[in-house]
């Protein structure tokens, strides 16, 4: 069963896209903010991160920037009620980038491609 | 391959930790900017370091070699090389390097382009610094207008991306880092073709780092690349077959990789920090002779379209040529399964490579068209957005080249 880290700063998102995400099978585990985040994904070895973009004492991105300098290859979905950062070049190290919605369909597709692509580690 | 004809070293430089190479043919105009941009990025960022600057050129008789000498480098050594007279490439020039490269035991190799306009010494900095972080291919990042790169746009990044599953923005951007360990690596490669030599080079060093698996970053350049401009309806000239030809020859050697990879993943991205980001000076595009140059192949080459792709693609083809001038579109799902369908064409020799690459040109312009409409009232980031909607398209449509390569 797939793990997922959901960073949000918002109760009800978190509490929401658990619900969700865990009837789709998934294990769900929750932070709510970005404090130790590197630490927590050692701890918790997710298979897959939705991170918040916007919250109140991080920046998704820069959170973004340190996930991929340590975890390569970790997929990443950026989940954001603004349209907006997909203007900033850091967005492109996510491996999707969805606007929130309390219709989770897209980010139900778009962990599944995630967890899906499937890259040889070697030649 | 190709040996160095003539060397000059005047600082008998035996080793270096890190060189910073400048391949050219007849840029004495523009040369020197460069090499002094890179000389003040080597001295600021990589001052313990044991550095030189490289100009590996084509035996230009323009003066080139003695622009990139009277160049200031504030004491940074410099090496000249070249090729035998009449040896021209690009990929020749980088043949040169990676020989030295090796020779010198230089750990990091940065190369950027002798005409360019924008450098600044931080470019040296993001694509040398991750070198020494683990990394060991860096691709450039930078913000381009909308219209500029039309050829990476519409196949160098959708078709590296969706063989080959890793998203390098700027395949063909022609500013790169890369290891020593990388460039005795290419030296070795037994996929040097006379495409690869030329102005293949660039996506042949991309391809390869990625199906070696080795760390790829971005390089965030802050600045848009600014160098000779080029309308993309102008005349290709031989870069379009050397890029597209070597992508093709590539798919042959790396089928076992490409046909296991589903979908694509991110690529690090580094070196942000560079302040507000500058826009790029646009690009200007004549429809009309897009227009006109698909026209013309549409009425040279449907034969051999018919010899290349399926028959339901050739109809929509047909289609597409029958629809009236401001209607018209090229449907990116249609392009990506003609692409498809010369790569296997390719690979299978049913048509002659000049004959098929060059039947490819038309519907590049033509595809080429259909972009420049659809994002003409589009900002900067909305056509990326619709690039990468594109990529998707190549994506969910890899099935189709997987199921033809092999019948």
């Amino acid at each position: 069963m797939p793990k997922i880290l959901i960073v949000d700063d918002e109760e009800h998102i978190r509490f929401l896209y658990s619900e969700e995400l865990t009837d789709e099978g998934y294990e769900v585990v929750t932070a709510d903010s970005g404090l130790k985040l590197l630490e927590r994904i050692d701890a918790e070895k997710p298979d897959l991160i939705i991170l918040d973009i916007k919250m109140v004492d991080y920046n998704g991105l820069d959170l973004l920037q340190d996930i991929r300098n340590k975890y390569y290859d970790l997929p990443v979905i950026l989940c954001t009620a603004y349209d907006t950062f997909k203007e900033d070049m850091k967005s492109i190290a996510a491996d999707f980038y969805v606007i929130k919605s309390f219709d989770l369909t897209e980010l139900k597709n778009k962990i599944k491609m995630a967890l899906e692509t499937a890259v040889p580690a070697k030649p | 391959m190709a040996e160095a004809y003539l060397e000059e070293n005047p600082q008998n430089i035996a080793q270096a930790d890190m060189v910073v190479a400048i391949p050219s043919y007849r840029e004495a105009k523009h040369v020197a900017y460069p090499t002094t941009q890179a000389a003040l990025g080597l001295k600021r960022y990589f001052g313990d370091k044991k550095c030189v600057l490289i100009n590996c050129d084509n035996n230009s008789d323009d003066g080139t070699k003695e622009a990139f000498f009277a160049a200031d480098t504030e004491g940074v050594p410099r090496i000249y090389l070249s090729t035998a007279p009449g040896v021209r490439g690009k990929g020749n020039n980088f043949k040169n390097l990676f020989r030295k490269a090796v020779e010198l035991k230089a750990h990091a190799v940065v190369a950027v382009d002798a005409d360019l306009k924008s450098i600044t010494p931080q470019w040296i900095k993001h694509l040398g610094e991750p070198l020494f972080n683990d990394f060991g291919y860096v691709a450039p990042l930078y913000v381009r207008h909308k219209f500029d790169g039309t050829i990476t746009n519409s196949i160098a990044y959708p078709l590296t991306r969706a063989l080959y599953g890793r998203r390098v923005r700027q395949p063909i951007g022609g500013d790169f880092g890369l290891s020593g360990d990388l460039a005795r690596v290419f030296l070795a490669s037994p996929t040097w073709t006379e495409a690869a030599s030329q102005f293949g080079i660039d996506i042949w060093m991309t391809t390869l780092a990625v199906n070696n698996n080795v760390p790829i970053c971005q390089a965030y350049m802050g600045r848009p690349k600014i160098h000779k401009p080029k309308d993309p309806s102008a005349e290709l000239g031989p870069m379009f077959n050397q890029v597209v030809g070597t992508i093709f020859d590539l798919m042959a050697s790396t089928t076992g990789y490409w046909m296991r990879v589903k979908w694509s993943k991110p690529t690090s991205i580094y070196g942000f920090g560079l302040g507000e980001v500058e826009m790029p000076p646009p690009v200007k595009v004549s429809e009309e002779k897009l227009a006109a140059n698909f026209r013309e192949g549409f009425a040279r080459y449907q034969d051999t379209w018919a010899r290349v792709v399926a028959p339901d693609i050739m109809t929509k083809l047909l289609e597409i040529g029958d629809l009236p001038p401001d209607q018209f579109d090229f449907p990116t799902q249609l392009w990506a399964k003609a692409l498809y369908d010369f790569a296997v064409c390719h690979q299978s020799r049913r048509v002659e490579r000049e004959e098929l690459l060059g039947s490819l040109i038309p519907l590049y312009f033509g595809k080429t068209l259909s972009y420049v409409r659809k994002t003409a009232r589009m900002s900067v980031q909305q056509a990326e957005e619709f690039i990468e909607n594109e990529c998707m398209v190549f994506e969910e449509s890899k099935p189709y080249l997987v199921d033809r390569w092999g019948s």
